[in-house]
């Protein structure tokens, strides 16, 4: 919102700001920072009295200090050489006796957003993650996301990386899981945060003692684990089986995925989970927070996608109530039309056509077309309550129900006699052009049915000239001709009539050129004309089947819980397709007066920046050789090189095969802890297919790692990027360790 | 996790914006007012996809709240937190209005600075929030306070902090159920159920250990089929409940194998247990109402209410809401009991009775003048709505405090 004015209003709040009158004042003093804020909430760029509230930073008055950190966060990449002024009183505050003081210095240093400021906040942060206070500690471990997404095209950095796995032991629940969330951002380009063993059973134990947050959070970063054996993974089901339970539905949903994911390969188990949570997702659809209620109808919606069943003898918490809003009537009716089965359809169609003569035509036609939708199984009842809301000759009523059997008559041949009947006069109540052009297609397609469709059609062709629709006279050309074909008495004149009006005082191009069309077709002969308007249609119940086949439960799981049943899934893949290309797309209608929006180093210059770089090695994650393929290939390829590596005393496996892991090397085979020599089999693969096999070796007199690598295509710059990744990662654990 | 929250008022204007990644930019909040504020047509979806922008919102009175993100979150938690942030909110201020909102408007950056970070959200138990938040703020801490916080957030209970002393050690219970009901035109009950929830307010001193006895009459649902058969063999006296949920301080090991409830409660106002059952619900009372357009200007309404519980009960501040058409011009009407009064601004007709006894009937009749319109449109006829209150000393609640 562009403030016409708004210098006005900095001026003088830089006067009030510099008043040492209100400088002495802390509650004018503060009113007047409010105000600053105020405006900036508004949009109005407050940007011109940054100096001023950089001064205003140094106050013991620890809400002023929030306000003004806010402003500062807001603003620092506009003014990057003043915010710098600003770092020193950061810093101070970071060792500040005051947890809440530091914590809050280094969060807010941590949010300033501008370049140059890695360098300060590095030391604060490793400071943090060791501070004794708990609530530092959670601000600390984010900020190491803050500062990795700041740096954007920086590598990883080894040593961090490794304190917040091992902070994934710390007390204090919330810091245990922003090192999750915190690892996950800085080792996105990896693949995210490696869940093994000992981590997952760490979680696993701690999960009752996090809060709702925390336990959806954890259950989501369970899915990547893979339990080893089977007993493993029912020992985790069993301990997982209380958030099912849970009160929150959030963790509720997560629970249901990761069982969902887990028991992949049990399907007696997924269903016997999808029955357990039946109760709380019921408990959800009926609640009083409506939002909730929505979306926990969109995944009832889902399962019932697998499980038609699942709900039927629920069917009537699905009916929709007077109050309830728009959206969720919108999903009920579609659950019901979803759940219907043999025993419950009399209900529910009966709930249903109750919902047809509301007074909101949108909730209306949607009614009508679920009943359309039951039609496909259920035939004669719902064509009957279709034909009887014909009866009530409005407007908005008449033209779904016509759209409706025209689908239906397509859908289910056999109740084509009673569609006839129902049909005549009901074109005095059809006034939308999609309305008119189902009723048109149905009385050309089955006129011979419909003693009066002639009459019908020539009213159409009479009042041709006043019809704004376009797609109606293309509709009426067709099916004319193919009613000309059956009853060729009563249509030869109207269609006469038609053509002549199509080619001759048309505007449209799209309907005289079909005008023309049928013109010249005609010319050719009848028999033509009959071929060509009569040729076989494909085969109706082909559709039927393909709209109903029921869909694995694990064709959805990974989407269970996720943005894809609300959406749906055509419209996300649609949203999911442009998230690459975002930024080269249509933006967002910029009607900000002030272009803080992009991010300082936006995400596509970091891939750009790797890219062009032909000779820089890209490892593919999941490359997964077998054992006994490795065996082949190393004993066939010569050593491309050798080299030894200091190191110092034993080797720990465990760490060492995580640390590999995030760079995208696999282990193949690796000696105990303590075994004398200790060796290990390594393996990789580039995006260009060229394989690395690699040979650990640790002799126990030498205090040296020796190592060997072997590749499958000779390529000396792909190789040197290969080991010195290795002696990164190697570097870091023996650092660690020493 | 979430970009970025939005208040907006029912206007659109923004009160309150606090953005926490960058790929939200300042004009998602334009964004949202435009498409979603302004629409014309009613609200789709309470979650909006704009340029690839979700945007998750809740609607309070009149006032918006927005959560905003780019990523493929899940809804039903974006949700839960923006309850949980109202929840919050109320908590320091009261309702949620325009006004409250502006008033505070300090405190709620200082609120949302301490509940997300970064967009993922921390901690935001009221009673632990209460150690951050410094409503006067000048004072600069003691050392005892400052200690506090550390050890607060060490601890092993994340909803409670140390250190909380009382005079008086006061603990209140409500139990507070609400019935909803779904019959069809024709008087027939559709469906029904109560959603009841157990609300603790605890003003104890230390550290203290709570338990919750329940007697043996209740009967939890499991999903088996056995235990359903058990109830109706054991005739009226037990009590289903359909599935139940606890608050997160609840031990629930000791509830499966003592049924007993143990926890440690956080200071203050919290829900400890809400539950939901749908077996032997009896309805408090009837309403039968006769509506009968009498020409085009008149309209003739008549109200029945029967009490249906037990005569030694009483109801009390009974208020029944008769909604008229928009186009009424005048009321007349008669009632046995009570008071009656049209009211043009409501649009309805507020029958007001002190009190009435179980087993009793009351009706009102009401002449309605209408305004003759050419507006084709039928009148909607909401439903007629009712509140009243009943109380009743021990014998309704199956609950039991130790």
């Amino acid at each position: 919102m562009p403030y016409l004015g708004s210098e006005d209003v900095v001026k003088e709040l830089k006067k009030a700001l510099c008043n040492p009158h209100v400088q002495a004042d802390r509650l004018r003093y503060r009113n007047v920072i409010q105000r600053v804020i105020r405006h900036m909430t508004q949009g109005l760029d407050m940007s011109g009295v940054f100096m001023e509230m950089v001064k205003a930073s140094a106050t013991v008055d620890i809400v002023q200090k929030k306000l003004v950190y806010l402003y500062m966060c807001t603003y620092a990449p506009l003014k990057p050489d003043l915010a710098l002024l600003a770092i020193n009183t950061l810093c101070k505050d970071c060792s500040d006796p005051n947890p809440m003081v530091r914590g809050l210095a280094l969060r807010s240093m941590c949010s300033l957003r501008m370049p140059g400021v890695q360098e300060y906040i590095q030391q604060p942060i490793l400071n943090g993650l060791r501070d004794k206070a708990s609530y530092v500690r959670r601000v600390a471990v984010l900020g190491c996301a803050k500062m990795h997404n700041l740096h954007g095209d920086s590598e990883v950095d080894g040593a961090l990386v490794n304190e917040l796995y091992s902070l994934l032991r710390d007390q204090d629940p919330i810091v245990v899981v922003n090192c999750l969330r915190s690892l996950e951002e800085i080792l996105k380009q990896e693949g995210g945060v490696v869940i093994n063993k000992p981590i997952a059973h760490h979680l696993l134990n701690r999960m009752p003692k996090l809060d709702q947050w925390g336990q959806a959070e954890v259950l989501n970063f369970l899915l990547r684990y893979q339990p080893r054996s089977e007993e493993e993974l029912f020992d985790i089901l069993n301990l997982l089986d209380s958030f099912l339970k849970s009160s929150s539905p959030g963790v509720v949903m997560g629970a249901t995925k990761l069982f969902l994911i887990l028991a992949k390969k049990f399907p007696h188990v997924q269903t016997d989970v999808l029955v357990q949570v039946k109760g709380p997702l019921l408990a959800a659809c009926s609640s009083e927070s409506r939002e909730l209620c929505f979306a926990a109808l969109c995944h009832v919606r889902q399962i019932l996608h697998s499980l038609p069943g699942h709900f039927s003898s629920h069917y009537k918490k699905f009916f929709c109530s007077y109050s309830e809003p728009h959206y969720i009537k919108l999903q009920k009716v579609e659950v019901l039309c979803e759940l219907v089965n043999d025993e419950n359809v009399q209900q529910v169609l009966e709930e249903l056509r109750g919902y047809c003569t509301d007074v909101s035509a949108d909730f209306a036609q949607a009614a009508i077309f679920a009943i359309g939708g039951i039609a496909r199984t259920y035939t004669d009842q719902c064509v009957q309550i279709l034909t009887e809301l014909l009866g009530l000759r409005q407007e908005h009523i008449t033209t779904v129900v016509v759209q409706t059997f025209r689908d239906l008559v397509w859908l289910c041949p056999q109740c084509t006699e009673a569609v006839c009947q129902a049909l005549p006069g009901c074109e005095e109540n059809i006034q939308d052009s999609e309305g008119k052009q189902a009723l048109i297609w149905l009385l050309g397609v089955h006129g011979e049915r419909i003693p009066n469709a002639p009459y019908v059609l020539e009213d159409f062709v009479e009042n041709v000239k006043s019809e704004t629709f376009p797609a109606v006279k293309m509709e009426l050309l067709t099916a004319l001709l193919r009613l000309f074909l059956c009853r060729p008495a009563e249509c030869q004149d109207m269609l006469g009539r038609l053509l002549h009006y199509c080619i001759e005082e048309e505007k449209d191009m799209a309907v005289r050129d079909r005008g023309l069309f049928y013109y010249r077709l005609l010319l050719a002969g009848i028999d033509e004309v009959k071929r060509i308007l009569c040729s076989p249609k494909s085969d109706p119940s082909l559709g039927l089947l393909e709209d109903q086949a029921e869909r694995p439960v694990n064709s959805w799981a990974s989407d269970f819980n996720t943005l894809v049943p609300v959406y749906g899934k055509a419209r996300w893949a649609a949203i999911s397709k442009y998230q690459g290309a975002e930024h080269r797309g249509p933006e967002l209608p910029n009607t900000a007066s002030f272009a803080s929006s992009g991010p300082l180093i936006p995400e596509e210059h970091k891939e750009t920046v790797q890219e062009p770089d032909s000779g820089a090695l890209m490892l593919v994650p999941n490359c997964q050789l077998t054992a006994e393929y490795f065996e082949k290939t190393w004993f066939s390829l010569k050593v491309a090189h050798q080299q030894v590596f200091p190191w110092k005393g034993a080797v720990h496996p465990d760490t060492l095969q995580m640390a590999l892991q995030v760079v995208n090397i696999q282990t193949i085979a690796m000696s105990r802890a303590g075994a004398h020599p200790w060796k290990a089999y390594l393996s990789a693969q580039d995006d260009t297919g060229c394989l690395f096999l690699t040979e650990l070796l640790l002799e126990p007199e030498n205090s040296e790692m020796q190592i060997s690598v072997k590749q499958n295509e000779p390529r000396t710059e792909t190789l040197n990027g290969f080991i010195s990744v290795l002696e990164t990662v190697l570097g870091t654990i023996g650092d660690i360790k020493s | 996790m979430i970009g970025g929250l939005f208040i907006y008022n029912h206007k659109g204007e923004v009160l309150i914006s606090r953005v926490y990644r960058d790929d939200i930019g300042r004009n998602a909040v334009d964004a949202f007012r435009v498409n979603v504020i302004h629409a014309r047509q009613q609200v789709r979806s309470p979650v909006t996809n704009i340029a690839r922008t979700s945007f998750f919102h809740v609607k309070r009175s009149n006032i918006w709240l927005a959560a905003v993100t780019k990523q493929n979150v899940n809804a039903a938690m974006v949700f839960e937190f923006l309850y949980k942030m109202c929840d919050v909110m109320a908590a320091y201020f009261g309702k949620i209005s325009e006004e409250n909102i502006k008033n505070n408007f300090v405190l709620i950056y200082e609120l949302l600075d301490e509940i997300l970070d970064f967009g993922y959200p921390q901690n935001s138990e009221t009673g632990a929030l209460k150690t951050f938040i410094t409503q006067q703020g000048i004072k600069s801490q003691t050392k005892e306070e400052q200690s506090q916080i550390t050890s607060q957030v060490t601890g092993q209970i994340g909803w409670r902090r140390e250190g909380i002393k009382y005079r008086r050690n006061e603990l209140f219970l409500d139990v507070l159920e609400s019935v909803n009901l779904l019959m069809s035109p024709q008087g027939q009950v559709l469906s029904a159920h109560v959603s009841g929830r157990v609300v603790m307010k605890s003003y104890l001193s230390g550290m203290p250990e709570c338990k919750f006895g329940m007697n043996d009459k209740i009967v939890i649902e499991k999903q088996g089929k056995g235990t359903a058969d058990e109830t109706s063999k054991s005739g009226k006296q037990s009590i289903a409940i359909d599935d139940c949920t606890f608050h997160q301080c609840v031990r629930l090991s000791k509830f499966d194998s003592e049924r007993s409830i143990s926890f440690i409660p956080p200071d203050g106002e919290f829900e400890l247990m809400r539950y939901r059952t749908t077996k032997d619900i009896i309805l408090p009372f009837r309403v039968i109402p006769l509506v009968r357009e009498v020409g085009r200007t008149k309209l003739e309404v008549k109200v029945v209410i029967k009490s249906n519980f037990k005569p030694s009960l009483l109801a009390q501040k009974i208020e029944v809401r008769i909604p008229t058409p928009l186009n009424t011009s005048g009321v007349q009407v008669i009632c046995m009991k009570g008071k009656a009064k049209y009211k043009a601004s409501e649009n309805a007709i507020v029958w007001k009775i002190k009190r009435m006894a179980g087993m009793k009937e009351s009706q009102i009749s009401a002449e309605i003048e209408l305004l003759p319109t050419n507006d084709k449109k039928k009148w909607a006829r909401p439903p007629i709505s009712m509140n009243f209150e009943v109380w009743q000393k021990r014998s309704l609640d199956p609950w039991r405090v130790c």
